[in-house]
Parts: structure tokens; C-alpha cells; sequence
């Protein structure tokens, strides 16, 4: 059982799918519409879900994403244990400019819950990571996880950190044809939704 | 309207999660058959609603699948393709089809929807890939489906009769898609194919599309590295230096991607694999480019530079270990010289250069060939290797379909080279043969271009790369012994040809390491610690030391040598011991991993000295005198390791202050007796009560401890030596206090706050400690770098010396709390070859020893005893406890605390005397209290300033009960250092 990265991601970015206790649905990849400042800017989201065994995919997801999403099951320490590998793996391999949200996931499981929103919080702290606890069944927090990451890729671009002519930073200008008041157009980040452990 | 009179028939049920639902669907998709613009959101909602719906019934009701069987209802979607509809429609289609094959659980709706073949229409299906989209949600299709492959589901895929893999060939014609998300899915999908263990499937892979794969993957590889080096040429300024990293990346996921193909040991795969990888592109792009101006080879042009070739080779051998491709490539590089490569591996170079047919020309060609011929002569084998002619044969001089930049000189040249190897094949082969038992030196281009580099001529730029290449040859576990012996220090009888290389080699690394140790040196300090690492491997078996005896000399040498330079630093750089501490600190926490080096592509451009490039200090010069001092540091922490290493030391003296050995937030602490000054601690938004005291080395602030009287818990501590502290210009009671991180280059203070007394006086005696405390931290600190490197304490020009401490108004250390310096082991001095003895002693010599409290778990002595009795009073006359009412639960609560020392225990307390008191001092009196409930003992020093400094009494009280006390006084032991040690007994 996974730690719930395809339910987010179908949550956020097909929100006709009404979260419902009797069905666990997921799906590895999609594509949305934001709006972020006017600028419209779309999000699409690949799962890195079963690539794990092959060392050669997940280097290669971290380099092509301008954000990612490290999730971790609140009902299961052990996937909270694995966060530090992860990181490691991810700050490794992606260029330093990577936008990491901490995601703790299922936090509508109240009762089941093994790892603290505390620890949650501090091991963001500890890691320079935004944190946040989502639940893809009651979509709480869902978008939020999302655009945040988004806004604060977008902060990037617009510092100047990102180096948007480079499409190896997995962020590419869209057409100029974007509603937004004129200019730049919008642009594409990328993101990669992460496991944290699945097993 | 009109839509809605329309639709008419059913209406959506309420619950949408329910068989009456997909029946609605069903209406729906059937009353609209044909897709208009009018009807289309109605479509994808259906389609959306029919993956909900089917998932729900997947988990929850059967009947659901049932009925979507019985109504065949998978042709609705084919009929929707063949509409050719929009993107719009097809990219919700897609995304149904992911949720699908994501979702469903049970294996039996899985193979339904597998079956007739349904699937593999919508895979062949051509949809529009200009839609960025689109694409992106059919190859996530793809990658979907292949993560669903097994044994028994390959069947539904792979058809064996009509030979159609249409998930796997269709997938791999966007292996070189622009997007990295459709390569990195495409990559995936491949990897989950060659999983599955089928044979026939692996039999079509191998025999119908390995070939042109293969082929396709490896040219696009050397397209790479031909970037790659035209990057490094027009970028010796450091410029662009992010397009050099991309390349790099990518030519390493290209590696990463290979090996976890080869890694699989599909043995039929991985034939022709190795074949194209070690025919097509190690051996005649990455080998030959390593012999690069040697002897013998003047009119032949490697493709790429020397340095990029040992570059790229180092980072195949650190991530290949596959036994049958790294050792045949290792035997090349080895033994071959470029004749007898080219006989290993006759491949010209335009048809390296010569693009292979596109993937989807290969592969239709196949399709059509496949109809004509597939009827007559049915073998699967014979095919394949057609198409193997076909590929090597097509290459044509055809000018035109040359990459840029080739010219019609290099082609006579090629070919001026063909015709000399063919007339030269005859002899040549005997000079190959010959090669595996040379004479000189000179048969061994390729090794020899490796160990020349290793000069250091002018730089490090090509050591660096030689270093690692030698390094992944020998840590790879795919290359067997006999041929790492080539290189290594073999451990039995070894020929003597062997033996000068490796002999060679040991003194090249000595060599490199002499050259770092020189003040201008042109070695960075990341080729030093690769030197160094395989130093070590090649000097170190089992755990012995076999380098010869003048090998070990030179190590010590440099050692010294290093230790001198750092002498001189040390007297006049103020801020020595921050870079000291800070690149020790690196050199601990960041253990130096090769791999991660070999990631950086900042290597490829030749050494700069300025920081503005924003390359890492160890992978370039020093810029500047500070930079300068960090380097020797650096040089002289690497060299005092392998120092150590080599003898089977352990180290003792570093680091100068060990976590364990410091007071951290939590501990309680016994202040009875101590120095305490009250004070408000007001920070950024926080305003907290505090007691600050002042120890050897630290700054703590304490709250008391609600439970024992005369304790306090440490609310925070940082250290002495980052301190700043100044007094407000506007208040006489406020001190502005900053401490640093200790985490090196960036200063972050870990405390920014302002320290507010109750009156001046304290205010001012705060102040004083704090400065005071300072400069004694800094000035013992430094006096163990000192010693650290062997200079001598009784030197007059030392400032360090005792007379110049005390002159300063420098008070010994005592430990207040902990014995603070490390248990220092008395060292036997191993007699080393090369070393004056009395050098080591100083290096080796501890200056302050002291006695390690025997510690059991929370059980210092110092910090255990319950005490029962009236709060004691800190120095300055502050109680301790303010509230009556605390002091009396202190009383009654001792049941939560730690154990105290219980029967027969044995506890030591030892306390430093100073050096400079060896003389004038009087023995430490001793005092012994008498309490019925605390037995408090007291070493104090009458020495001439006995206004009591903080630190000047040692407490040590123990539990009640104990009677017996034993002191002990060593004098002996030390030189620089007197111990008193008291030894307690307790006794029922």
C-alpha cells in the first residue's frame, strides 16, 4: 500500500472525482490549469510510483522537475523513516533550485495516526522544506499542497533563479497567447510527486 | 435546450457509484454515437464518469464489470479513436485508460480488459503528438501498462504468431523525444519489458528491435559525448558552465540507464548490448580518444579530447560493475595498444559518425520485410541479423547526411588509415598478441596516457580524472584480480613488469602528495583526498600496512612539511582557529564520495583559482592568504589521516572539542557554588528569566530546576569562542549578545539576543566573563592546534606559551562540570622510519589530561546526587531559587530522578590543575564536608589568584551514605598537566 501520491494527484488535478470513503483511486500522471499572479500556468504532475528498483529513473525524474512533492503516510512511521534517504536522494540529484514540499498525508486518519504533525513539522524545519498535511479522501489541503509548491516555483522564476530558456529545468514557456495580462505567457513547471517509501 | 429534450431516457442516477450509473453510460454512449462539437463534454464526462464507475465496481460490486462485458463496452472507446474526435477527447480517453489500468485489482477484470486485443489498437492508435498533451498522457499510457507486465499478462502484448510487441515498439520510437518526462517514461517501459522473464518476447526484443535499438541508443550517446567535449573547448572560461552540466547529466543518466539494463542479466540482451556499447562506442570513442598524442599515432585524431575521455571512462567504471562489459573494457585499456584495437574492434570512424536509420524507418522497414519474407522463411534469427547487415552496411560516404563539421580532409584521412591497417593487419595481430607481455612501456598507450597524467605537469586538471579512473577500476567489482593486479601492489610473488607499474604508480601518488604540500602548490584538495583514498587502497591489505619503508618516509614527510607550514599560520592568522575547526568539520561530515565528484562537470573545465565561478573550494585554488591557510589545512587533516591509516592509529586529539563532552540543552546541571548571574533574556519575540553561567568552553543559560535545589536545567548553551558581546550605549544593565553557528562559512547566530541585568555591576561582570571567557576558550583551543601541530610549549616566540598566558591575565582550565579534554590514551610512540622522535612527541603530546569521569548512564557524578538540604548560593550572592514553595517540591520529588550511584561504585572525579601553578602552586587543599546527608568534597587551588574564577572549584558530592573518601594526587602523569583525581568509595 502506497502512501497515497496517485490519489493526490488525481485529486488535484480532476476534481470531478468526488472523494469518497468506499474508492481508492489514483492515477500517475496529469496535467492542470492554474492561475498563479494572472499568469496562467500549467501544472503537470508525474508520479514516480513502481520506478523505484530502477537507480536510473529516479535520477533522472529529480533532474527534469522543477518541484517536487515528498509524501509520507502519517499512519506509518516507516514511511516518515525513509523521508531522510529520499531527501538525500532528491537534493543529490536534482539542481539545487528544486522546490520541496513535505507532504503527511491521510491526515483524515486521525486515530490511526503514528507520526505527529510536530515531527512533521520540524523535520520541514530541520530541511528548509514547506510542510503541509493533506488528505487526498477529504481533499483537505489538496490544492493548497499543490499550488503552493507552484507559487513558490513561480517566486523562483521570477527572482531569476531558474533559468527558464532551460528546458532541462523542467520549466518551459508556454504560448504567448496566454488570457494574462500580456508579456511572458505562462509558463510550465513541472512537478514530480514523490514517495516516501513505498512498500 | 434542445440538447436536453434530446438526451431524453434515463437521468443520471443519484448514486453514481452504482451499476444503474454504468448503465446510464451506456445509454449515453449509445444514443451519441457519433462525436459532434455539440456533444463532446458529454463524451468526456461519460468517459470520466465509466473509470469511476469501473474502479468502484473493481472494489466493491462485481456485477459492474459484468455488465460492462456483457455489453462489450471497451468498443465505445475504439469507436471514439477512429472518429479521430480532438484532443480533447482523446486526452480524457487516455486519462481513463491510465486510471483503468492503474486501479483495477483483481486480476480477472484486468485480463478482460486486456483481451481481444483492444488494448493494442488504442497503442497503435496515431494519435496527434504534436499536442504536447497528448503526448504526455499517451506515453503515460504506455509506462502504465508496462508497469503491469508479467509472465502472464506479456501474453496480452506480445503476440507470438504475428510477432507484434506494439507496447514496446511503439514506445521506443520516442526514445529520444525532445521532453525528458516521454524519455525518462519511455526508459521506464523498456525496463519493465526486459523484466519480464518471457523467453519468446525476449527472443522478438533481442532478435527484431535490439539492433536497431541498441544502435539508435549508443549513437545518440556518442552524439553526447561529442557535445560534451565541444562544450568543454568553447568554455575554458568558465562560461555556460550550465549547458557543460546538462550534457553531463545526461551522458550519466545514459550510464545509469545501461546499467540497470545490464544489471537485469538477460543474457540474450545483453549480448548484443555489449557488443554495440563496447564496438561503437567505448572502444572507438572513449579508448581511443585516451591515446591522444602518444607516440606512434600522429596523422590519428581522437574524436573527443584525452581529458573527456578519462573523464567519461572514470564515470563507466564507477557505475558499470556488469562482469563481462568492465572487464572487457578494462583488458583494452590495459593491454591494446591502437593497432591491436582496431583488430579487437574494426570500426571506422565515419561509421561511427554515420546517424543509423530512425527507429520508426527501422522498425516499419521490419514490418514490411516481415510480410514479404516472414511466409517463405519463418526464422526469427536469420531476420535479425539481416537487419545487423543492414545497419553496418547502410553507412554510405554520403556527405550530406554527415553531422556538421566533418570534413572532406577527415575522410581521406580515415581512409589513408584504413588502407595502412589493412596492408599492417598481418603484423599487427602479432604486435597485439605480443602486447599482452610487453617490453616497454610504449605497447600501452592507453595506460600509459593515464599514468602521464598523473605528472601533474602544469596542473591537476587531467590527475584528477586519472585518479578517478584508477580508483573505479579498482573498487569495481566486475574487473577480476589478475588484470587490477596490472595496476596494483600485488600481494604475492609478481612479475616484474607488474610490478614497476604499480611500484610506478605508489610513486606517483607520493609525488602528487609532495607536490600538494608546497605553499604555491597547483594541486586542489579534492585530487589531494582522491590521491590519498587510493593511497590507501593500494598501501593497505587486511588491514596491514604494505607499503615499503621509503614509501612511508615520504608520507611522513609531507606530513611534517605541512606541519611546519601550518606553524607559521597559526602565529599569525587571527582566525585560525575558526578555518581550522570549520575545514575539519568538513572534512569529517563530508566524507569524500567519488561518484558524487565524478557528478560535477565543473571539473571538465580547466582549474580556476576565483570563487566567482561558484565552484566548491576543494575543486579548485586558493584565492587569497585566508583561502591559502585553508588549503594547508586541509592538506595537513588529509596527510594526518593517512599518517594514521598507515601506522593504525586511532585519532585522539581531534576534534579539539568533542559533542559528548559539551553541555546540551536538557542537561541538569549541580550549580551549587557556581558563578550564576541572573539576567533577562529578551530575543526576537521571546522574553525568558535566565541564569547565565560561564564555563570552560561554554555559554549556558539555566533555569532552575524545580525539583533539586541548587541545580539548573540548560535551556540553551553555545560556545564561548563564537560569542560577541557589547554593551548598549543606552543601558547600562543591557548586553547585545550574538553567538554563531559553529557551521563554517555562512555565520548564523544561533543566538541574537539581548542580556538584561539587574544592575550595572552584574551587567559589567557579565561583560567581563564573557570576553574573558572568550579569549581562554580561543587561547586553549589554539594551544591544542598547537600541540596538534608540534610546536613546542615551552618555545619562548610561542604565544602560547605559559608566561605569556599568564601575563594576559589567562586563567588554566578547569573543568566545572565534565572533565572536558578527550581521555587521552598514553601512546606508546610506534617507532616510524623517517620521524625524529621528538617530533612526534609534540605532535603527539595531549596537553591537558584529565581524568574522563567514569560515567554510567546519566550518571556523572557531578550531576546525580540528590540534594535534600538548603539551596546553596551562587557566588555572587543570587539564590537560586526564588520561590519557597519550589524549593520544597524539590524536596519531595527526588522519586523521578536517575538512579544515583548505587553500592560499591567507584567513582573518580578528577580535576585539572594548571600547568603554569606546576611550580609555585601548593598541593590542592582538600576539604571534606561533613553533612549527614550531602558529603561534599572540594579541591581548591591556593594559588596566588584566588578571587575565585568560576571554574576554580571542582564539586564532586556524593549521595548520602558515603563515608569513606580516598584522595589520590597524580603527579607523575603529565608533563603539562597535574591531575588530581579523588577516588570515592561508596560504601553502605
Amino acid at each position: 500500500m502506497g502512501v497515497g501520491k496517485s490519489c493526490l494527484l488525481l485529486q488535484f488535478t480532476d476534481k470531478r472525482f468526488q472523494p469518497v470513503h468506499d474508492l481508492t483511486i489514483g492515477v500517475e500522471f496529469g496535467a492542470r490549469m492554474i492561475t498563479i499572479d494572472g499568469k496562467q500556468i500549467k501544472l503537470q504532475i508525474w508520479d514516480t510510483a513502481g520506478q523505484e528498483s530502477f537507480r536510473s529513473i529516479t535520477r533522472s525524474y529529480y533532474r527534469g522537475a522543477a518541484g517536487a512533492l515528498l509524501v509520507y503516510d502519517i499512519t506509518r512511521r516507516d514511511t516518515f523513516n525513509h523521508l531522510t534517504t529520499w531527501l538525500e536522494d532528491a537534493r543529490q540529484h536534482s539542481s539545487s533550485n528544486m522546490v520541496i514540499m513535505l507532504i503527511g498525508n491521510k491526515s483524515d486518519l486521525e486515530a490511526r495516526r503514528e507520526v505527529k504533525k510536530e515531527e512533521g513539522e520540524a523535520f520541514a524545519r530541520e530541511h528548509g522544506l514547506i510542510f503541509m498535511e493533506t488528505s487526498a479522501k477529504t481533499a483537505a489541503n489538496v490544492e493548497e499542497a499543490f499550488i503552493n509548491t507552484a507559487k513558490e516555483i513561480y517566486e523562483k522564476i521570477q527572482e531569476g533563479v531558474f533559468d527558464i530558456n532551460n528546458e532541462a529545468n523542467g520549466i518551459k514557456i508556454g504560448p504567448q497567447h496566454s488570457p494574462a495580462s500580456g508579456g511572458a505567457g505562462g509558463s510550465r513547471p513541472r512537478q514530480q510527486a514523490d514517495s516516501g517509501g513505498c512498500c | 435546450m434542445q440538447r436536453r429534450g434530446w438526451l431524453g431516457g434515463p437521468k443520471p442516477p443519484k448514486n453514481p457509484h452504482s451499476l444503474e450509473h454504468l448503465r446510464y453510460l451506456h445509454h449515453v454512449l449509445t444514443k451519441n454515437h457519433t462525436i459532434t462539437e455539440n456533444n463532446k463534454s458529454l463524451i468526456v464526462e461519460a468517459l470520466r464518469s465509466m473509470s469511476e464507475i469501473l474502479i468502484w465496481g473493481d472494489q466493491n460490486d462485481s456485477s459492474v464489470f459484468e455488465f460492462y462485458l456483457e455489453k462489450n463496452m471497451f468498443l465505445f472507446f475504439l469507436n471514439i479513436l477512429q472518429q479521430n474526435s480532438g484532443n480533447y477527447v482523446c486526452v480524457q480517453l487516455l486519462q481513463t485508460l491510465n486510471i483503468l489500468f492503474e486501479n483495477l485489482q483483481h486480476e480477472t477484470s484486468l485480463y478482460y480488459l486486456l483481451s481481444n486485443n483492444h488494448v493494442n489498437d488504442v497503442i497503435c492508435h496515431k494519435f496527434d503528438f504534436s499536442d504536447e498533451e497528448v503526448m504526455a498522457y499517451y506515453i503515460s499510457f504506455l509506462k502504465t501498462l508496462s508497469l503491469r507486465l508479467n509472465e502472464h499478462t506479456i501474453h496480452f502484448f506480445y503476440n507470438e504468431h504475428t510477432d507484434d510487441f506494439a507496447l514496446y515498439t511503439e514506445g521506443i520510437k520516442f526514445f529520444n523525444h525532445s521532453e525528458t518526462m516521454v524519455r525518462i517514461a519511455v526508459r521506464t517501459l523498456t525496463l519493465n519489458v526486459y523484466k519480464v522473464n518471457d523467453h519468446a518476447m525476449l527472443r522478438f526484443i533481442q532478435d527484431k528491435t535490439a539492433a536497431p535499438y541498441f544502435s539508435n541508443l549508443v549513437w545518440f550517446i556518442a552524439e553526447h559525448v561529442r557535445q560534451v567535449d565541444a562544450c568543454v573547448r568553447a568554455n575554458v572560461n568558465h562560461q555556460q558552465s550550465d549547458r557543460l552540466r546538462d550534457i553531463v547529466a545526461e551522458h550519466l543518466d545514459h550510464l545509469h540507464y545501461l546499467n540497470d539494463i545490464v544489471t537485469l542479466e538477460n543474457n540474450m540482451l545483453n549480448k548484443v548490448l555489449i557488443d554495440h556499447l563496447l564496438h561503437r562506442l567505448f572502444f572507438p570513442l572513449y579508448v581511443r580518444s585516451l591515446a591522444d598524442g602518444a607516440p606512434g599515432d600522429d596523422n590519428e585524431k581522437p574524436l573527443v579530447n584525452s581529458v573527456t575521455a578519462l573523464f567519461l571512462l572514470s564515470q563507466v567504471f564507477l557505475i558499470i560493475h556488469h562482469e563481462t562489459l568492465v572487464h572487457q573494457l578494462a583488458e583494452v585499456i590495459f593491454t591494446k595498444n591502437l593497432e591491436s584495437l582496431f583488430i579487437t574492434s574494426p570500426i571506422e570512424h565515419k561509421e561511427l559518425l554515420q546517424q543509423p536509420e530512425s527507429l520508426e524507418k527501422l522498425l516499419s522497414s521490419r514490418k514490411l520485410r516481415k510480410k514479404t519474407k516472414n511466409k517463405k522463411r519463418p526464422n526469427f534469427r536469420n531476420l535479425g541479423s539481416d537487419e545487423e547487415i543492414e545497419i553496418k552496411s547502410s553507412p554510405e560516404p554520403d556527405a550530406e547526411a554527415l553531422p556538421v563539421g566533418v570534413s572532406s580532409e577527415f575522410f581521406q584521412r580515415q581512409l589513408s588509415i584504413a588502407a595502412s591497417q589493412t596492408a599492417s593487419s598481418g603484423s599487427s595481430l602479432e604486435a597485439s598478441l605480443g602486447s599482452i607481455s610487453p617490453e616497454s612501456h610504449l605497447d600501452r598507450p592507453f595506460l600509459d596516457t593515464i599514468y602521464s597524467a598523473l605528472n601533474c605537469t602544469e596542473n591537476d586538471y587531467t590527475a584528477i580524472f586519472a585518479l578517478c579512473l584508477l580508483y573505479a577500476m579498482l573498487q569495481n567489482k566486475g574487473i577480476s584480480c589478475e588484470l587490477k593486479r596490472i595496476v596494483q601492489l600485488g600481494m604475492g610473488e609478481e612479475e616484474k613488469r607488474n610490478e614497476s607499474y604499480c611500484h610506478w604508480l605508489i610513486e606517483r601518488l607520493l609525488r602528487i602528495i609532495s607536490k600538494a604540500v608546497k605553499p604555491d602548490s597547483k594541486i586542489r584538495l579534492a585530487t589531494l583526498r582522491l590521491t590519498v583514498i587510493l593511497l590507501k587502497k593500494l598501501g593497505m591489505k587486511n588491514g596491514e600496512c604494505v607499503l615499503p619503508e621509503h614509501h612511508l618516509t615520504c608520507v611522513e614527510q609531507s606530513r611534517n612539511e605541512s606541519m611546519q607550514n601550518l606553524q607559521k599560520c597559526l602565529q599569525e592568522e587571527e582566525m585560525f582557529l575558526d578555518i581550522f575547526e570549520d575545514e575539519y568539520r568538513t572534512f569529517m561530515n563530508k566524507p569524500f564520495n567519488v561518484e558524487y565528484l565524478m557528478m560535477d562537470s565543473s571539473l571538465l573545465l580547466p582549474p580556476t583559482v576565483t570563487p566567482l565561478t561558484g565552484i566548491e573550494f576543494t575543486k579548485r585554488l586558493p584565492c587569497g592568504p585566508t583561502e591559502q591557510i585553508r588549503r594547508s589545512i586541509g592538506v595537513f587533516l588529509a596527510l594526518r589521516d593517512v599518517s594514521l591509516t598507515f601506522c593504525k592509529e586511532v585519532e585522539t586529539q581531534l576534534p579539539l572539542t568533542r559533542e559528548q563532552d559539551c553541555i546540551q540543552t536538557d542537561d541538569k546541571l549541580d550549580l551549587n557554588n557556581s558563578d550564576l548571574i541572573a539576567c533577562t533574556v529578551v530575543g526576537k519575540d521571546s522574553k525568558n528569566r535566565r541564569f547565565l553561567v560561564v564555563d570552560l568552553y561554554q555559554l549556558i543559560l539555566v533555569e532552575p530546576d524545580n525539583k533539586r535545589l541548587g541545580w539548573g536545567v540548560v535551556k540553551f548553551s553555545g560556545f564561548l569562542q563564537d560569542v560577541e558581546v557589547s554593551s548598549d550605549p543606552d543601558d547600562s544593565r543591557t548586553l547585545h549578545v550574538t553567538i554563531h553557528k559553529p557551521s563554517g562559512t555562512r555565520r548564523v547566530p544561533m543566538l541574537a539576543a539581548n542580556f538584561v541585568f539587574d544592575d550595572h555591576i552584574r551587567c559589567m561582570a557579565a561583560k567581563q566573563r564573557l570576553t574573558k571567557g572568550r579569549m581562554r576558550a580561543r587561547h586553549l583551543k589554539t594551544r591544542r592546534i598547537a600541540v596538534l601541530l608540534g610546536v613546542s610549549p615551552d618555545a619562548h616566540d610561542d604565544p602560547f606559551s605559559s608566561s605569556y598566558l599568564l601575563n594576559s591575565g589567562y586563567q588554566a582550565p578547569r573543568s566545572q562540570f565534565r572533565a572536558f579534554a578527550e581521555p587521552q590514551v598514553l601512546r606508546t610512540d610506534a617507532q616510524r622510519p623517517g620521524v625524529a622522535l621528538n617530533q612526534r612527541d609534540l605532535s603527539r603530546t595531549p596537553t591537558a589530561r584529565v581524568h574522563p569521569l567514569l560515567k554510567r548512564p546519566g550518571h556523572a557524578a557531578s550531576r546525580v546526587s540528590p540534594v535534600k538540604s538548603g539551596g546553596r548560593i551562587g557566588n555572587l550572592g543570587l539564590p537560586l531559587l526564588s520561590s519557597p514553595s519550589r524549593a520544597s517540591s524539590s524536596c519531595s520529588s527526588s522519586s523521578d530522578e536517575k538512579p544515583t550511584s548505587s553500592d560499591g561504585d567507584v567513582i573518580e572525579v578528577s580535576a585539572e590543575v594548571p600547568d603554569e601553578s606546576r611550580e609555585s602552586t601548593p598541593k590542592p587543599e582538600i576539604v571534606v564536608e561533613s553533612n549527614p546527608e550531602v558529603t561534599s568534597v572540594e579541591v581548591v587551588t591556593s594559588s596566588e589568584d584566588s578571587r575565585s574564577d568560576d571554574n576554580e572549584e571542582v564539586n564532586a558530592k556524593m549521595v548520602p551514605d558515603d563515608v569513606a573518601v580516598e584522595v589520590t594526587q597524580n603527579e607523575t602523569e603529565t608533563e603539562t598537566s597535574r591531575s588530581a583525581s579523588i577516588n570515592e568509595i561508596a560504601r553502605e
